[in-house]
């Protein structure tokens, strides 16, 4: 498959231009039957219905029948696409071509994880969206209901951020499609802005694959895509409240032990995030648990610890591991079964880590991630 | 059976309290396990050495935010010659001799010192209500797992109960024999009322067990049932992170030999029709299942963690129910017993023969 961009991901390139007939979430669906039927396509990735009411899952469609219960970007990310995606492609590679439907953010992860070799793009064609946000998945589950995704979705026509969204959706300024993405669907624009609904075709594979399709008017057209500009900017305007810790986000050791006093040491942070696929965590081997003599000399020389013990330890390091490549998705906020707010602190640990060593997570599969890059004279700044 | 008598004047908390402190000032025990109150209001277990720490410990938080067998096993093991006081709930202490038999935390150096347990109140409903406390006479401010509990007393090695006039200290090992007569304590108080009004709150709880075990049973029979319960399942582990038993550190499901290529991913899709990623959501339950059923406290912990809220511990309660009926076996009981996995017997299980 052909290159697609040209690496920045506020500059995504456009080839073609689908306009549905009428918009609603049934002309994607048509697009994904046209696929399976006419565009010999093995297969189709996306959210889906489970047997339960208000409980999706992600899932390959084989059968047109069963896209019935696709339910192609619902707002809501039970399981993060990357990891998802991750499972299927990680071992070798499908026969034929499967089309994805990932948010922003979990296409990034999944970049990243394809660059530590923990998954591959071959035979996927990508289909992405410009993405309004997702609603916390114990919301969903919790407040279950139409009236929920109702004013999710009325919000989203405004063309403003959703109350109901993640926070971490709430301050996400990446929120159209990075490098290697074939289509983009508009999901959320401005308030003036009339193209919801409408397809970007960023490949030759993308363009011959809506080519005869009938509920879609094609337009031959090149540009840029661009984000709309007021989401942009509300956006970026939560993000450097976050970033100035205006929005009392923990930070600092003592404020971290703080926070962190509610952990119930569940993992649940680690085991959904799409970037930790370590098989064995280094927070679970004998180099850094804390041994049992250790918690005793602790215990002896301050009078009392904590136990379990390693806390606010597996903490920062998790953070080191991955804050160069966190693409700030949130799953790890939403898992969390005491709420708290570990995306936050990760992205703003991430967004500085990036800043500092110039790295963009998940825009390209190009960019080196900088701990595989050795570099003589980097980083002079933090030197001595 | 006998026990020592109270302090007429302390609540169980401050006797509790109280043991703590005189364990640990006798040079008895060289520390003492007990639940914290930090400063931000949570609960966490604290491993204390210095009496004066004890002031912020709480015996009877009105949560469960870590299993205390799980604590205790992340350090009570090892060459030194030490001797620990664990104050934990009757599930914990359960908890705590599967651990052992597991070889997971050494028993020897453990004096586990358990009360009559209220049971808690769900840890999400304590998240948005700190106010909230458990109250054993009103079963719906507790969490399921507990209102069906019959183990609710008479664990570890000395057990606190306030019924009895004033309350009792009951020693129910030698240890536990020991360790009252190493503080001075005279075991001379009958135990009759905390007898009757144990039989009575089991007598009551064993019925609506059954009816939660039934109504389980009915809601999610069978391999479709599992699909179903499970259908929210966000694949977070947290339950098995949490669970007390669950200690390997490379668990099953993690392992090489669970990964599939695409093609099988895809294979698997066109004979259905369509597939979930993750594949393998009902192989890790049941398999986790499979794998802790028998030593299952029914503690509640997973239930207590799971972001989807579905109810996995009264699942697994449903289950070890009837895995250690066939064994006919007690988790949590005859500490120096065998597990069943781990005893072969040349006559048994026939009703599974062809």
């Amino acid at each position: 498959m052909s290159s697609r961009t040209d690496g920045n991901r506020d500059s995504l390139k456009y080839s073609g231009v689908l306009t549905p007939d009428t918009a609603s979430s049934e002309s994607l669906k048509d697009l994904l039957h046209h696929l399976l039927n006419e565009g010999g396509f093995q297969a189709v990735f996306t959210l889906r219905k489970t047997p339960v009411a208000g409980r999706f899952c992600y899932s390959l469609i084989s059968d047109p029948a069963l896209l019935s219960e696709a339910v192609p970007f619902h707002p809501v990310m039970p399981v993060q696409g990357a990891r998802a995606l991750t499972e299927l492609t990680r071992d070798g590679i499908p026969e034929g071509i499967v089309a994805v439907l990932l948010r922003p953010c979990e296409l990034r992860a999944f970049i990243e994880n394809v660059k530590q070799v923990q998954g591959a793009f071959d035979n996927l064609m990508v289909i992405s969206c410009i993405c309004p946000g997702v609603i916390p998945a114990a919301r969903h589950i919790r407040e279950a209901g139409k009236e929920l995704l109702k004013r999710f979705e009325s919000s989203v026509a405004e063309g403003t951020i959703p109350e109901d969204a993640r926070a971490a959706c709430s301050y996400c300024t990446d929120f159209t499609p990075p490098a290697h993405t074939d289509m983009t669907v508009v999901l959320a624009g401005d308030s003036a802005s009339a193209e919801v609904g409408t397809i970007y075709l960023h490949s030759e594979l993308a363009i011959s694959s809506a080519e005869a399709l009938n509920s879609y008017r094609i337009e031959i057209s090149t540009g840029e895509l661009r984000p709309p500009e007021s989401l942009i900017r509300a956006r970026r305007s939560n993000l450097s409240l976050l970033l100035s810790g205006k929005e009392d986000t923990p930070y600092g050791l003592s404020s971290l032990v703080d926070v962190f006093s509610a952990c119930i040491g569940c993992r649940g942070c680690r085991e959904v995030c799409p970037l930790c696929h370590c098989i064995i965590c280094d927070y679970e081997t004998d180099r850094t648990r804390y041994s049992p003599s250790l918690v005793k000399k602790l215990a002896r020389t301050k009078g009392a610890v904590r136990v379990p013990s390693g806390t606010v330890q597996f903490q920062i390091g998790r953070m080191v591991h991955i804050s160069a490549s966190c693409v700030s998705c949130g799953q790890c906020s939403d898992a969390c079964p005491v709420g708290i707010p570990v995306a936050d602190i990760f992205a703003r640990a991430g967004r500085s880590v990036q800043e500092t060593l110039g790295y963009r997570p998940g825009a390209n599969l190009e960019e080196t991630p900088p701990m595989a890059a050795y570099q003589v004279n980097e980083l002079e700044s933090i030197t001595d | 059976m006998k026990g020592a008598r109270m302090s007429p004047d302390l609540s169980l908390r401050d006797e509790l309290r109280n043991l703590a402190a005189a364990s640990l000032s006798s040079g008895f025990c060289t520390s003492v396990m007990m639940p914290v109150r930090t400063d931000s209001g949570d609960y966490i277990w604290s491993l204390i050495t210095d009496p004066v720490k004890l002031s912020g410990a709480d015996p009877l938080p009105p949560v469960m935010t870590v299993n205390g067998a799980k604590a205790l096993s992340s350090f009570a093991r090892g060459r030194e010659a030490d001797r620990i006081l664990a104050f934990l709930r009757p599930c914990e202490a359960r908890a705590a001799v599967e651990l052992s038999k597991l070889e997971q935390l050494d028993q020897e150096k453990v004096f586990m010192v358990t009360m009559d347990c209220t049971g808690a109140v769900p840890l999400r409903d304590w998240l948005e209500n700190r106010e909230l406390e458990p109250d054993i006479s009103s079963p719906s401010s507790l969490r399921p797992l507990c209102r069906q509990c019959v183990s609710f007393t008479g664990e570890g090695d000395i057990c606190l109960t306030d019924h009895g006039d004033p309350g009792i200290l009951i020693p129910l090992t030698d240890k536990g024999v020991s360790l009252l007569e190493a503080l001075d304590y005279e075991i001379t108080e009958d135990c009759d009322a905390w007898k009757a009004w144990t039989a009575e709150l089991v007598r009551e709880r064993d019925v609506s067990a059954a009816a939660g075990r039934a109504e389980m049973s009915t809601a999610y029979a069978g391999l479709d049932g599992l699909a179903k319960l499970f259908s929210g399942c966000i694949g977070c582990r947290s339950c098995r992170t949490v669970c007390p038993i669950c200690y390997c550190r490379l668990c099953f499901i993690d392992m090489k030999d669970r990964r599939f290529p695409a093609s099988d991913h895809l294979r698997r899709s066109e004979r259905a029709g369509a597939s979930r990623l993750s594949s393998n959501t009902l192989l890790f339950h049941i398999g986790r299942m499979a794998h802790m059923s028998l030593s299952c406290v029914s503690c509640g912990m997973c239930e207590d963690a799971c972001p989807s809220d579905i109810p996995i511990g009264r699942l697994v309660g449903m289950v070890s129910e009837r895995t250690t009926d066939l064994f006919d076996y007690r988790a949590g009981g005859d500490r120096g017993g065998l597990l069943p996995l781990n005893t072969f017997e040349k006559d048994e299980l026939h009703e599974f023969e062809d």
